[in-house]
């Protein structure tokens, strides 16, 4: 019996040691150019709208190419990098996959992670401006294509707003005089958060980018906000909730627990009269409220036209496994997803305002771009954007900026120290990581 | 030189030796392959400290200097020691309640039992925000009596006591067990003792208690294990806030493995507490292994 297990043993350990290997570009599957009897499997997450709008647009596919089935793995986006995360690690991750920004990071930090998409020629990248393939390019491979761009916008409750007779600020001293209308009717004009949004840092990120005219951190991960900088935003960020614009983190955490915004009755009750979000995510907070209530406001200037700051990034973008056994048919899907006419009508903005010019041209021209999403989207075209860095999403990142807020509102350190400690964290990681 | 004696195997159902082999096979492959082999793997996973495969004790000693670990760790012990005993005192109480013979005592012990089988889960989550948020139950019953609300989701403190509520709420297999221990106890021995002139209290601790060692022993064990591996209750309920003060090692485990993705790290940590864990148990059965052999 020993025997046995000492056997065992070696067997599991060789095995495992086995498994430790690294991914070579000899090893994908190289494309041959035909398109082969298959099953693909495609995932993505979402919400019903998009759930329903794909699966009706994977039923086109399947008229149009009876001989490439599609599997459909889907769901909400709790838990989603979880699952990807172990597929990706267990080398089952589907052939297509909706990928979001911050994994080029951490799946293909050499950009062997995913397939590069440069080498595939059934995929036409034809609609794409360069600067928008360069979002999904890591180290010179071209491991995912941007679906949609999208930049947070502010939302407000224009029923509330015009109970109180009050007007959707347009520079940052009208956000802060705000409070003080708000507060004496019990309501709060804004909020930010630090849980999943991490909205609390990244609007005082927009405030100095804009005034200092630096980005907050560089494509390449560089810090490009010195500590006087990150003092600055927290600074900004405290004044927002001693002018009573915002609700405290304890105030926040006191009335929702750990629900997101737009599920907390705050919101929906119109306590809470404007939100920060992407564009296209602006659909969950439009749906608890009636129809037409969200409007779309504008971004804040400094007052002297300065529209400078607020940021952009792909909200979705797509990529084929580094393990597919089908690199051709996959392209052909995405090609499909990405730049079919049929499809793009299908799919509408359920991702947002589409990146690919074929897609967004014959949305355009039948006169599907409308809503939150678009008035968003024209917004930041008119403004001077900067690109999210991919760094700047990573999820170590947000907890460090979320600490330092978190200290700060609990007054439990001065933004001096606050912004001191986070600089040095972010630092020591970024030079770990890079 | 001595013979070896051979071992006679009973086979009373006249099945020959490899039917049992085959019988216990499925176990034997589902251990293999989802005990045995994550728990080796997730060693080596540990002290992996390169792409390339390359071995060292580079995580378990970052672990010692990592703040977020230790203030993990601190935060999982504060939980273990309140929750533990809280737990184990309220389920005694209620099972020795239970244990009466009354009329419908059988609906009794089902109701109590109910709210194991939900766990942390999102009905659980959303009940708890509606007792426990600033406009919760749980502040409108303190304002009519008096009493100032409770910031329960965002002071540290009270944030964690909320959490260690749901566990406590969750009483029901430690209850069991004491139950079926306490209806194993001869009624003759309290009949004696009182014919003797013992009141209850004494019947209690001299003759309950002594007679439950073993199985307090056991759920002291077993909830001391659950505790130490708390994930699902905050990362539900608080998400570990405010300030970290309800982030636990496991939530901490879960982070590094899926959030930022560092699974050697996650795996070292992982270790480290199966580690923790064991000595911990073992110096509790030595510290209590006097009484508990003392009225063997």
């Amino acid at each position: 019996m020993k025997k046995n297990l000492a056997e065992i043993s070696v067997c599991c350990c060789l095995f495992m040691l086995s498994a430790c290997g690294g991914k070579s570009e000899a090893s994908y599957t190289q494309p041959d150019g035909s398109l082969d009897e298959c099953t693909l499997r495609f995932s993505w997450w979402g919400g019903d709208d998009r759930h329903e709008a794909t699966l009706e647009a994977i039923e086109l596919w399947n008229e149009l190419h009876p001989e490439i089935t599609i599997v459909a793995e889907y769901g909400g986006w709790d838990g989603w990098t979880e699952k990807v995360s172990a597929q990706i690690s267990g080398n089952t991750a589907p052939d297509v996959m909706q990928i979001n920004y911050d994994w080029l990071i951490n799946f293909s930090k050499d950009g062997l992670g995913f397939y590069d998409l440069y080498t595939l020629d059934n995929l036409d990248l034809s609609g794409y401006d360069e600067e928008t393939l360069l979002f999904g390019e890591v180290k010179g491979h071209l491991n995912a294509v941007t679906v949609s761009m999208s930049g947070r916008g502010l939302f407000y409750n224009s029923e509330v707003y015009d109970s109180i007779g009050a007007s959707y600020p347009e520079t940052w001293d009208d956000l802060l005089a705000l409070g003080a209308t708000f507060e004496s009717y019990g309501l709060y004009p804004l909020d930010l958060d630090i849980q999943t949004g991490g909205t609390a840092w990244y609007l005082a990120v927009v405030y100095v980018q804009q005034t200092t005219g630096r980005e907050f951190i560089s494509m390449d991960g560089d810090l490009g906000f010195t500590v006087e900088d990150i003092k600055a935003a927290l600074d900004f960020y405290k004044s927002l909730e001693d002018n009573h614009v915002i609700r405290t983190v304890q105030t926040r955490t006191d009335e929702d627990g750990n629900a997101a915004l737009y599920q907390s009755a705050e919101f929906i009750s119109g306590k809470i009269a404007g939100v920060l979000e992407w564009g296209s995510a602006i659909g969950k907070y439009e749906s608890v409220l009636d129809e037409g209530v969200l409007e779309s406001g504008p971004l804040l200037t400094d007052g002297s036209g300065n529209s400078g700051g607020w940021m952009i990034k792909p909200s979705l973008l797509y990529a084929i496994s580094a393990d597919t056994e089908y690199p051709d048919e996959a392209a052909e899907f995405m090609d499909f997803l990405l730049n079919n006419e049929q499809c793009a009508e299908i799919l509408g903005t359920t991702r947002g305002i589409p990146a690919s010019s074929y897609a967004f041209n014959h949305l355009s021209e039948t006169g599907q771009l409308d809503g939150l999403a678009q008035e968003n989207s024209i917004m930041l075209s008119e403004a001077d954007t900067v690109n999210v860095s991919p760094y700047m999403e990573l999820t170590r990142m947000k907890e460090f900026y979320n600490t330092a807020i978190e200290k700060v509102s609990y007054n439990a350190a001065d933004t001096a120290d606050a912004a001191q400690e986070m600089y040095d964290s972010i630092t020591e990681y970024l030079e770990s990581i890079k | 030189m001595s013979m070896k004696k051979k071992r006679i195997y009973h086979n009373p159902v006249g099945v020959r030796k490899s039917t049992g082999l085959l019988l216990i096979a499925p176990f034997i492959a589902g251990f293999l392959l989802f005990t045995l082999y994550p728990f080796v793997s997730s060693l080596f996973s540990g002290l992996k400290i390169s792409e390339d495969g390359q071995l060292g004790l580079d995580n378990f000693i970052r672990i010692f200097h990592d703040k977020t670990v230790i203030r993990a760790a601190a935060v999982t012990l504060k939980y273990a020691a309140v929750l533990v005993p809280l737990k184990l005192i309220f389920s005694l109480l209620t099972a020795m309640l239970l244990n009466m013979e009354i009329k419908g005592i059988g609906v009794f012990r089902t109701i109590f039992y109910i709210p194991s089988i939900l766990g942390a889960n999102l009905s659980v989550v959303i009940m708890w925000q509606y007792l426990f948020t600033s406009d919760g139950l749980v502040n409108q019953l303190l304002e009519l009596i008096n009493l100032s609300p409770v910031s329960w989701y965002g002071q540290p403190d009270s944030a964690l006591a909320i959490v260690v509520l749901l566990r406590l709420w969750e009483f029901g297999s430690t209850m069991v067990i004491f139950l079926a221990a306490l209806r194993d106890i001869p009624k003759d021995y309290y009949d004696a003792a009182s014919i003797d002139g013992c009141g209850r209290v004494r019947a209690f601790f001299r003759i309950t208690l002594p007679l439950l060692k073993n199985v307090i022993f056991i759920n002291l064990v077993l909830q001391t294990i659950s505790a130490f591996q708390e994930f699902s209750a905050p990362y539900m309920i608080t998400g570990g806030n405010p300030m970290k003060s309800t982030y636990t090692i496991g939530m901490l485990i879960y982070d590094e493995m899926f959030s930022y993705m560092n699974p050697n790290y996650a795996n070292a940590v992982s270790w480290l507490l199966f580690i923790a864990i064991g000595l911990i148990i073992f110096i509790m059965y030595k510290l209590t292994s006097k009484f508990r052999e003392a009225n063997q």
